[in-house]
């Protein structure tokens, strides 16, 4: 279990982060989500490692964030990011590659193999990476995330998969299978914390949703509770978007909307 | 030193006066090579410095050059023969290449790690250790003579280097007291005049002409701003007459620094040769007698 | 997007291992071979069988058939040399592989960190200062005080570089070029003003210094260098791994486990201990560490762990051959060897660019 807890952070004078806490579970898929500058990105590179807080302390287990070694980070998360742009002229293989080397592997080659198999890209793995769309070169990421955490539980225990905003440059398609490749994660013992725009994929992904505005938490709980129309008036201003679908997944139609009455905001 | 005391104390008798002479002469001329250096049968020389050769040739040791170095082109002669590089960075390897006998060297000469090498060779290397100087070139003269076995052409050319040199001395007694401002001008390239200060051989030269050195104030060869060229008000210019762009008269009067000065007036403008002029080898005393008869050309030196 | 090699073309391998491996092989074949050119070159006719007697003589029989002067020239002249010149030029190519891998660009050259300009201006300092200002250090050093002025002139003034541009433990590549730039020009300043202090004697050794030369080579300035490509050969997998990664940025790197500001010292210090050794003994010479790098990534691709062996191998080869050159073309005098790099490495850097219509380097 990955434990965050009220975690601040402040540049310049403004709070990017106002005492956030979240924790992350085996076999959770959590998401979180909110308007821009909510802190979303934030909130995810403070706890995969990148940034310190300024107060409030990160969990491993029952270690302190700050007394893990980079080595030691890699084999308990891997993080996917927004996006990645190289200056040199890599395969594709070659990129994931290294994220088999960061797993410790002794058979690199084989393992990015496999990775990129699951995006579907096997066939692309001597494609030049630059020439590569902007999608499929976000699903080589994904793989080399993959590679990296080849399995979702190790000795040391359960482990993380962090996703920043996974689903930007990704047609329908791919944005279904990478989400879905995640839950699997999830649903064998991994943690996963991804951070969402979509407000329809993280209802239907998200085991446990945490909504942001302002470097505040909004709201926390399974998205079938939180995804009310008061709690998506209040942050994002839009009024009568919430509908139902049987299974009682809410869905966000902003077609539907209507002026938010000033006092909901 | 305990021989310079000596030196200032009354002789009482003749014997120790000789005693004394030889020790001087012993520790003047160890200055300059070390007392059991000479190869007197050498015949493949290899000659580094432009002096070093040109006293060679004096000598009649011409033929037993075998290489020199860039700095050598007196006479034309030597200019013909292989060249080992630059004298102060010399190839060790292409020294060796020459299988010589000997290599004489002027001071200053290097790097160092090519000479070791070539001690460590076997081959016998002996360097002229003093810097040319008009005071030093009968030293020099005796140094290589005795290193390849020509001593008595040797003392015969450097007694008469010294003496020119002191007759140069007493026929420039006669000059008038104001002497003549020279300026050696390096180059003028980009507009800016690089001229000779103190403690340079162009300016060593000037006052063995019996002249004064227009730049009395900078030291080195510094290219000196257009006040600092008209403050000087130089008599007469002085350049070196060798390299493909030569400094000219109409060039060097044309600059504005220039144009208002003594010199321009009278056109005084002075060209010799670098090496004569500026080497410091047998041919000092002739050139400073040149160079002074062109200065004062009233007062008849010849 | 264009890019600098159609690999789609080849059979549908995205691991280049192989293309590595054989090219490595080949690199030391050619480092072979560039040595033993070396060792065979050179004015005084010393060649391939004298080489094999003297082997012969110095592994088998224990005693040596060749005359005194060839015994001198190769062990005195020729091995020291060659010894020099396969360091001086893996420690470039390897530092410019580096370089290029810490900046993420294929233009980058040791010389950004500051180590050419700090080594140049200490050098200068010690040609002009060294009969004056600085003559008991000369004195107490005596042959070694040139070289070490220049090896502590590239060491100041790179930790110089690298603090500024270090800010709460991360080092910003960009603020590590920029300081570059300003304290570039400081340096630059400082060594005009001593050009213009200096005499005719210091001029010419100034030149000669900034044009490079193997000139002089003794195992003992070998051995100067011989710790930092030691240290970065120890070091290679390190190296390899971690500068692949930081071509996906600094963030990534982490992510994959990677001691980015580490990883950023170590090639910082490395790059100016070869760096500054070399051209401490050795002067500057130019283009070794930008070409060698630059030609191996297009023939192999960017992974590390054969970029910065193949750069060192082929720093080494081209270096060897430039001096080879340089000692036999103006025989007996040489040239300086900084030319002959210029003169090889820039046309083939310009035939590569326009060769492959104008889109062959820029990746």
């Amino acid at each position: 279990m990955i434990i965050a807890d009220h975690l601040v952070l402040t540049r310049q004078g403004r709070p990017i982060l106002d005492k956030v806490s979240l924790r992350l579970v085996p076999g959770r898929f959590t998401v979180v989500i909110g308007p821009n500058g909510a802190g979303k990105s934030t909130l995810l590179k403070l706890i995969s490692g990148d940034i310190k807080p300024d107060s409030g302390h990160i969990l491993y287990g029952d270690e302190d964030i700050s007394r893990l070694k980079p080595r030691q980070l890699a084999e308990r998360r891997a993080v996917l990011p927004q996006s990645t742009s190289l200056s040199f002229p890599f395969t594709a293989l070659e990129v994931v590659r290294m994220g088999a080397i960061a797993a410790g592997s002794l058979k690199p080659c084989e393992d990015a193999r496999t990775a990129l198999a699951r995006v579907g890209l096997a066939a692309l793995e001597a494609r030049a990476y630059q020439a590569l769309s902007g999608g499929e070169q976000q699903r080589v990421q994904f793989a080399r995330v993959l590679a990296q955490l080849p399995t979702p539980v190790n000795e040391a225990g359960p482990r993380a998969l962090f996703l920043d905003e996974p689903t930007s440059s990704l047609d329908l398609t791919h944005q279904i299978s990478v989400l879905e490749i995640a839950r699997e994660f999830a649903a064998a013992g991994g943690m996963v914390m991804a951070v969402l725009h979509d407000l329809n994929l993280a209802a239907e992904f998200a085991d446990s949703l945490l909504i942001l505005k302002g470097g505040r938490a909004i709201a926390e709980g399974p998205p079938q509770t939180i995804i009310r129309d008061d709690i998506i008036t209040s942050v994002y201003g839009l009024s009568g978007t919430v509908g139902r679908i049987p299974q009682t997944t809410p869905f966000v139609l902003p077609q539907s909307r209507h002026p938010a009455p000033a006092s909901a905001i | 030193m305990r021989l310079s005391s000596r030196l200032t104390c009354p002789d009482r008798s003749g014997l120790p006066r000789l005693v004394l002479a030889f020790f001087g002469f012993a520790l003047l001329s160890s200055t300059v090579v070390r007392a059991a250096d000479s190869q007197p049968e050498a015949h493949r020389i290899v000659s580094v410095g432009g002096t070093v050769t040109e006293i060679l040739y004096d000598l009649g040791a011409g033929d037993r050059i075998v290489a020199v170095d860039s700095t050598s082109f007196y006479p034309p002669e030597a200019a013909k023969k292989p060249n080992v590089g630059y004298m102060r960075r010399l190839s060790a390897e292409g020294i060796l290449a020459q299988t010589p006998d000997l290599i004489l060297t002027e001071a200053g000469s290097g790097p160092p790690d090519a000479l070791a090498v070539l001690a460590q060779s076997g081959i016998r290397l002996i360097n002229i250790a003093e810097p040319p100087a008009a005071e030093t070139v009968g030293a020099r003269i005796r140094a290589i003579g005795a290193a390849i076995g020509k001593t008595s052409e040797a003392d015969a050319l450097a007694g008469k280097a010294d003496d020119d040199l002191a007759k140069l001395k007493a026929d420039l007694a006669h000059l008038p007291p104001e002497r003549k401002r020279v300026m050696f001008v390096l180059s003028i390239a980009n507009g800016r005049i690089m001229a000779a200060g103190k403690e340079t051989a162009a300016d060593a030269m000037i006052r063995l002409a019996g002249a004064t050195n227009a730049l009395a104030d900078s030291t080195g060869y510094k290219p000196l701003s257009d006040e600092a060229v008209i403050a000087a008000a130089p008599d007469v210019i002085l350049t070196m007459d060798q390299g493909a762009a030569p400094v000219k008269a109409e060039d060097v009067f044309a600059l504005p620094a220039l144009a208002a000065s003594p010199a321009a007036k009278q056109k005084a403008f002075v060209s010799m040769d670098s090496l004569y002029l500026l080497g410091f080898g047998p041919r000092t005393a002739d050139a400073a007698r040149e160079l002074a008869s062109r200065l004062y050309p009233e007062a008849a030196i010849r | 997007m264009s890019i600098a090699i159609d690999i789609a073309q080849q059979p549908a391998r995205g691991d280049r291992s192989q293309q590595g491996a054989l090219a490595l092989a080949l690199l030391s074949a050619l480092l072979v071979a560039a040595c033993l050119i070396s060792l065979t070159s050179g004015p005084t006719g010393v060649g391939l069988r004298d080489l094999v007697s003297y082997l012969a003589g110095s592994l088998l029989s224990g005693h040596q058939t060749l005359s005194k002067q060839d015994l001198i020239v190769l062990e005195a002249v020729r091995l020291p040399r060659t010894l020099l010149g396969l360091l001086v030029g893996a420690g470039l190519g390897l530092s410019g592989a580096m370089m290029q891998g810490l900046f993420r660009n294929p233009l980058a050259d040791p010389g950004i960190v500051g180590v050419t300009s700090g080594a140049s201006l200490a050098a200068v300092a010690a040609i002009v200062l060294g009969p004056t200002l600085l003559l008991p250090l000369q004195t107490a050093l005596g042959a070694q005080f040139l070289p070490l002025m220049a090896f502590a002139g590239a060491l100041i003034n790179t930790g110089l570089l690298y603090r500024i541009a270090t800010r709460g433990g991360q080092t910003s590549t960009v603020a590590l070029v920029l300081s570059g730039i300003s304290i570039g020009a400081l340096t630059m300043a400082a060594t005009g003003l001593l050009i213009f202090l200096a005499d005719d004697r210091a001029l010419r050794d100034i030149t000669f210094w900034s044009l490079g030369s193997l000139g002089g080579a003794t195992y003992g300035k070998a051995l100067s260098i011989a710790p930092f490509i030691l240290a970065a050969l120890a070091l290679l997998p390190f190296l390899a791994r971690g500068l692949d990664a930081l071509v996906l940025g600094d963030a990534a790197a982490f992510h994959m486990g990677i001691p980015v500001e580490r990883l950023k010292r170590i090639s910082v210090l490395v790059v100016a201990g070869a760096c500054g050794a070399s051209v401490a003994v050795a002067g500057s010479i130019a283009f070794v560490g930008i070409i060698v790098p630059h030609l191996l990534r297009l023939a192999i691709g960017p992974s590390h762990r054969f970029l910065l062996p193949g750069a060192a191998l082929g720093g080494a080869s081209l270096l060897l051959l430039a001096d080879s050159i340089a000692r036999t073309v103006a025989a007996p005098a040489e040239l300086p060897i900084g030319i002959i790099t210029a003169l090889i490495g820039a046309p083939v850097f310009l035939l590569l660019l326009l060769g492959r219509g104008g889109r062959g380097l820029i990746d």
